[in-house]
Parts: C-alpha cells; structure tokens; sequence
C-alpha cells in the first residue's frame, strides 16, 4: 500500500514546507519519494505492525501533518498513481482498500490527470543543517502561538498545465469523444487509443487505471558524515588524540557502513587553546570505512604536519562515496587491499619524507633521466590478465642493460686522446665508483633541449668501458666545458 | 653423548622453535615448486636456478656494471608481466625508471621508495625500516632492496638481527625479497644467492647507433682534438647509423653467474641487451 500526501497550505513560519513534509513522511518510512510539487508519496509496506492497519496509518499522518502546521490531503490505495491522484481529487483522508482502486478512480473526472505532475522539489541546498524534527513535551504544546494557516498559491490550488500528464490538447481530444470520467478512458480498448493519440494514449490509459509506470525510487537524504568531541582538558600530543581519533571515527563508519558508503576524503579539523582552527584534509586513494585505517592515516598526517598548540576540540568529517566492490581472480595473486595500501603509503611518505615514495610515470621529454613520481594505489586497470608467456617465447624482449643513474651528477676529470676520452678520474664517490683507462668508448651523442628555460641542458654524452670493467655513461656539459659522471650501467 | 646423538638432538630442538629452515647444511632442501619461485624471465638464470624463492632472502652480489641491476630489473619485469605488484626500496635513488621501462617492467605496478644521498648509515638504517614495512604489508610478489652502491661498512654496521627478523616477517609469504650488494650479505637457508662477475668490456659490446629520438645527425669527433679535460671539436663529417630503432647504445654486458640455492650451485653466462 502506498500513502500520499499531498500538502496545499501551511503554516506563516515554516520556511521550508517541503522539508517538513519530507521529515514527517521519512519518520513513517524509509521508502519515500516525491511525486510533484508539494506532493510526496509513503511505502507502508510492512507498517501495520507498527501503526496498526492502513486507516490508523492515514490518521496519524494526518495527526503528524496538522501539528507541524501542515494542510494537505492525505490518499492511501494500492498504486502510487491511485494514491496520488485521489489526494489531488479528494481532500481530508482517504483509504482505498486493495482492489478497489478502479472502482475510486472510475467516478473521478477526467481534468485530473491535468492537475499532477511530475516536478520534485530541489532540497540539495537546503538539506544541509537541518535537523531531524521530534515532538515537543506538552508543556510546548500549550504555550506554542497559533498558527496563521495561508494558501500555497491560491485557492483551489491549480498545478500548470504544462507540468501535468496530461496536455491540453489531449484533454480536448478526450472531450471532444465524450469521455468525462477516468473509468470511461479506462474502458477504451487500447489498440485502438494507441493508434489515435500515439505514445500518449496507453500513458493516460495506465494513469486511469491507476497503474505505476516505474518502480519507486526513494529519496536518500544527504547525509553528513561527521562527529566532533569538544574535551574537558585540551589534550598535547598525539598520543592521546589517537584515542579521541578513535573514539570519533567509530561512529562515522559504522553510520557509512550502515548506509553502504565508504569515506572519500577525511576531514580533520582541531581547534586549539589558541582559537586557531588547524585543518588537515586526506584525499583517499580509494573508498574506506575502516575506522582503524582512518584513524592510522589521521595520526600519520598529523605527525608530517602536528599542531603548534594543545587541542580542545577534535572534529572527523568525511565526504562519502559508494563502497568499492571487488571481485577476486582466481588466476591472479591476491593483491594488498586499498586500505593496506594507503597506510603503507602514508607511513613510508612519514618514514621518508613526502615525494619519495610512489610510483614512477615517464614524461614526455627527451631530458635525460626525466620523470615524475605518481601516488601508488596498487590498482591498475591496463592489467588483462596473467600472460603465460615464458622466456622461451620468439618475441622475448630485449633486456636492454640498466643504468644505475647519479640523481647529482659526478664530476669528473677526462683526458681526451684523438677526441675521445682516453682516461678518468672521479675524486667525489670513490668507494661508488672509481676512474680509470678507458678500453672501449662510443659516442658522442648530443642532447639538449629547454633553451627558453632556466632549466635548459646541452650535453654530450659518451658510453665508456674502463679497464676496471666498469661501464659508465659520461657527458660533457656543453655550457660550462664540465664533465660528469651520469650514470652506471649495472 | 656421540656426535649423532648431539646433531640429531640439535635438530629437533631446532625443529621444536621452527628454525629448522636454517640446517640447510644437513638437510637437502626439497625441490621448490615453480609457483613458489619468481622467474626472472632469464633462461641461463631460471634454467638451473628457477627464479628466486618466494617467501625467502636472495641476493645478488657483484660489483659495479656485473650486471646485478639488469637481472634485478629482468625480475620485476617478469613479475610485473604475470601482473603481480613490485617494489623497490631505492637505499641511494640511484634507480632509473627509462632503463627499467626499457627492460620491460611495467611501472604502473612498481612501488618506488627512494631514499637519498645523506648520512649513509642513517639512509641504510631508513631504508631497511621501509623495506620491512613493505614487507610486512604483504601483497607484493617481489620487493628489492637496493644497496648496491652502499658501502660495506655501513651495511654491516646493522644490527645482525635485522635480516633474522627479515626473514621471520617474510617467511611463509608469497613475496620474494630479493637483496642487490655488493658482497654477501644476507641469505635465508632456502633463498638463492647469485654472484656476479663483470667482464672488461671490448669495443664490440658498443655501438656507433645514434639514438632516433635525439640529433638524427651529428658530428664526428675530429682527429686533432684531444686536449686534457676539453671537449672535442667537431668536424662537419655527420654519422648516422640511419636505424630509427636502435634502442640502446651499449650493446649489451656480459657477464659471468654463480647461483647457489641451498646445496645447489650452477654457473653461467648471462648477457643483457645486445
């Protein structure tokens, strides 16, 4: 059974009427959707336990509305459609029990189907802040002021044409044929409707007949993920934060578990003794609603970035978003899940300092050794799947030799015999690598590029073998008339 | 008490505390089998060796340009390519992410932890706490340790617990530690040690191929020019090799393997590139 509410008046100081309609609807049922202007709709599947049956339902709803100070018709039927339209046609309550709907329909006019629409209040802005609404003690009863109860917009309240199921065109078509009650639209035969009005004619025949066109989608209100403890000692230390860290973000995941959710961002803020707000916001690399991984990235961000002074008051927010599902690969080795991944990263970047951790991305320049560092998640979509190729495959590919790369570039003395390097001597790194004659050499290979920056470099760079059996690539900075020691291959 | 009554006794005991790993000197390891190990994708390394153990301390020890980075990168490029997760914990940031695309690991799944040119004790000291916290973390199927330029001194400076307790983090896992040195450092009883040796290189393991993305031309090296510490001069005479895919400049290195595994040893020849 399904429940409509459909609200034309309410009192002078309520300012959002939607919303208080909303809360009252969502204090009966989870399943709530809006259905037009005004106009809300209830699953009561499932509340006769609770309320009792269907009319008791309709009576305390109607009890609820008028003591938040609100008018409407209240209509309960086995359709959505059958409700909504006898509480646009019939004011007070009305209850249809199940199987009479083509019967209460059939006496309605057909002008109905004019006067309901499809438009749903926009809340997203006014959502926020808002507080659930409980009932006042008696006490407030007897002194809250009388209310002024004004019109919506008019008396009778008229929905636009354009916003309604039901155009004008059609309704004249309909007139023109003599049909006046919805029961009449409901006994046409519908090949014959559809083949006259199209598309429309089936729609307005289903409407009639009080059928839903589509299943409910209930409004999820938009939920804040937050808790704050204000402490009766300002705390120093992280130490003891991590209880408070604890002790807020249990409750924020278990309210992001029970709604299926997972955190986006974290959101910590302290406000200190000194009335200073110190604010530290964690993008996640993925969903988590672990409150212990939480707790751990908190802490671990805040020993990168501690506050100057003791806290008095501890703040978690999280910005949701939906749970990550996974589905594990039997031909694939288990890989670290997201949370793991996110406390490794974060206690290396604390172990070794922020930039030095991560995974590596090629750029495209032709800088030597130019790259940048990515943040590592452990995920990667370009992967299809194990390849069950083995070394003995015709396309193995070419182990080119590694470079072993001096992130500073050695200096080094060369002495050039017929142009090419005949010996070196590195002073700085002795015990890394050591100079001497050079038994093989190729090169030179000219490389250079960002002229129009600082950052500018013109090399010419040699591939040398020593006598000492190292291989080590040399440059020449063009530039300064230096020579370096770029790299070991290894 | 005779000698075998002792040894046995000694074995059990051992075997009570689970350290029964360590009598790799009496007891023969059993053959591993192949999803145990991580293929290096080298036939002359995996055929006698079959690829570093999972859930084990290698290493590979050789000295500079013998080839240990290269058979590293051959590692995690062969793991990466079954789509495993990698990691490398970088003691001198000394690694070189175009080389390693080069070799062919897949740098999406590489987890990189650099570390710096400081106090190298310290630096060492870091370095190891991040490779256990790697370690610990599980889910990589290899993760490298990378103290090839780090002097030995500062290497043995560390306590000689950190690579027991190493081992007792990784033991049972599917990841393979593999450790890049200079000399032996530190081997678990089932893991595999690989020694390199380089060769001195001769004038037929270079090329003259200019790489196709830089100067497709460029000038030779002109005979008069040789003074100390001054860069040549050019002539106008232009070399180019005219193959747009030569990749590499050196041609390869080629290098001389020692692979131990338990009572196990094999040598080999082992080449990169060419």
């Amino acid at each position: 059974m399904y429940a409509c509410l459909l609200m034309n008046g309410w009192a002078a100081e309520i300012e959002s009427p939607d919303l208080v309609l909303l809360d009252i609807a969502q204090q009966y049922s989870p399943r709530v959707a809006w259905t037009g202007e005004h106009t809300i709709v209830l699953d009561l599947t499932g509340l006769e336990r609770l309320f009792g049956n269907t009319r008791a339902i309709g009576e305390s709803l109607r009890g609820q509305l008028a003591d938040r100070g609100l008018q409407t018709h209240v209509a309960i039927a086995g359709t959505r459609t059958a409700a909504h339209l006898l509480a646009v046609s019939r004011a007070g309550l009305t209850v249809i029990d199940p199987g009479g709907e083509p019967a209460a329909l059939a006496q309605l006019q057909i002008d109905v189907l004019t006067r309901i629409s499809a438009v749903a209040p926009d809340l997203r802005v006014s959502m926020h802040g808002t507080t659930r609404f409980y009932r006042s003690s008696p006490v407030q009863e007897l002194v809250r002021p009388r209310r002024r109860v004004v019109k919506a917009d008019g008396t009778p309240r008229a929905t636009p044409v354009a916003g309604g199921v039901l155009s004008e065109d059609l309704l004249t078509t309909l007139r023109r044929w003599g049909i006046r009650t919805l029961g009449q639209v409901a006994a046409l035969p519908g090949s014959e409707l559809a083949a006259r009005l199209g598309a429309d004619g089936p729609r307005v025949q289903a409407l009639a007949r009080g059928e839903d066109a589509a299943p409910l989608v209930p409004v999820v209100a938009d939920e804040r993920f937050e808790a704050t403890l204000a402490l009766e000692w300002p705390i120093d230390g992280l130490e003891p934060l991590s209880f408070v860290l604890s002790r807020l973000a249990d409750p924020v995941c278990a309210q992001l578990d029970r709604r299926g959710r997972a955190a986006a961002i974290l959101h910590v803020e302290l406000r200190l003794v000194t009335r200073v707000s110190w604010k530290r916001r964690l993008e996640l690399p993925s969903p988590i609603k672990d409150p212990r991984v939480l707790r751990t990235l908190a802490l671990l961000d805040l020993e990168s970035h501690p506050p100057p002074a003791a806290i008095d008051a501890v703040t978690v927010r999280v910005e949701p978003t939906a749970a990550r599902t996974l589905q594990h690969s039997l031909l694939e080795r288990a890989r670290p899940r997201p949370d793991q991944v996110s406390t490794l990263m974060a206690r290396l970047s604390a172990l070794m300092g922020e930039g030095q951790v991560g995974r590596p991305v090629l750029v495209d320049s032709h800088r030597p050794g130019a790259f940048e560092m990515a943040s590592f998640t452990g995920e990667d979509d370009s992967y299809a799947g194990p390849s069950f190729s083995s070394a003995n495959d015709e396309h193995e590919p070419v182990r080119a030799p590694a470079l072993r790369r001096f992130r500073q570039p050695i200096v080094a003395t060369v002495v050039i015999e017929d142009g090419r390097p005949a010996r070196v001597r590195v002073s700085a790194h002795a015990d890394t690598i050591a100079g001497g004659q050079v038994v093989a050499c190729a090169g030179p290979w000219r490389t250079s590029g960002d002229w129009w920056a600082a950052s500018t470099w013109d090399h010419d760079e040699w591939d040398i073998g020593l006598d000492s059996g190292v291989v080590c690539r040399l440059f020449r900075d063009r530039r300064k008339d230096r020579w370096y020691m770029e790299g070991a291959y290894d | 008490m005779a000698p075998a009554t002792a040894r046995a006794t000694l074995e059990a005991l051992l075997r009570d505390r689970k350290l029964d790993a360590t009598l790799t000197a009496a007891v023969p390891l059993p053959e591993q089998e192949a999803d145990r190990l991580a293929s290096t994708g080298i036939p002359a390394f995996d055929g006698p060796a079959g690829g570093f153990p999972r859930g084990q301390i290698s290493e590979i020890v050789g000295a500079v340009s013998s080839g240990r980075t290269s058979l590293l990168m051959s590692c995690l490029a062969e793991a990466t390519r079954r789509g495993e997760l990698v990691a490398l914990v970088d003691a001198l940031d000394r690694f070189d992410p175009a080389s390693a695309a080069a070799a062919g690991v897949c740098l999406d799944r590489l987890l990189w932890i650099r570390g710096d040119e400081g106090n190298r004790t310290r630096v060492v000291g870091r370095a190891i706490k991040a490779l256990n916290l790697v370690v610990s973390a599980g889910g990589f199927g290899v993760v490298a340790f990378d103290a090839g330029d780090v002097s030995l001194h500062a290497l043995r400076s560390l306590p000689f617990t950190t690579w027991m307790r190493l081992q007792r983090v990784i033991a049972g896992s599917d990841t393979a530690c593999v450790l890049v040195a200079r000399a032996p450092l530190a081997r678990s009883a089932g893991g595999s040690s690989v020694r390199l040796e380089p060769r001195v290189p001769d004038s037929t393991a270079f090329t003259q191929r200019v790489i196709a993305n830089r100067h497709p031309f460029l000038d030779a090296p002109s005979p008069e020019a040789g003074a100390r510490g001054r860069a040549p001069r050019h002539a106008s005479a232009a070399v180019w090799a005219g193959d747009p895919h030569a990749a590499h400049r050196l041609r390869g290195l080629a290098v001389k393997a020692h692979v131990q595994t338990g009572l196990r040893s094999a040598t080999s020849a082992l080449e990169f590139g060419a």
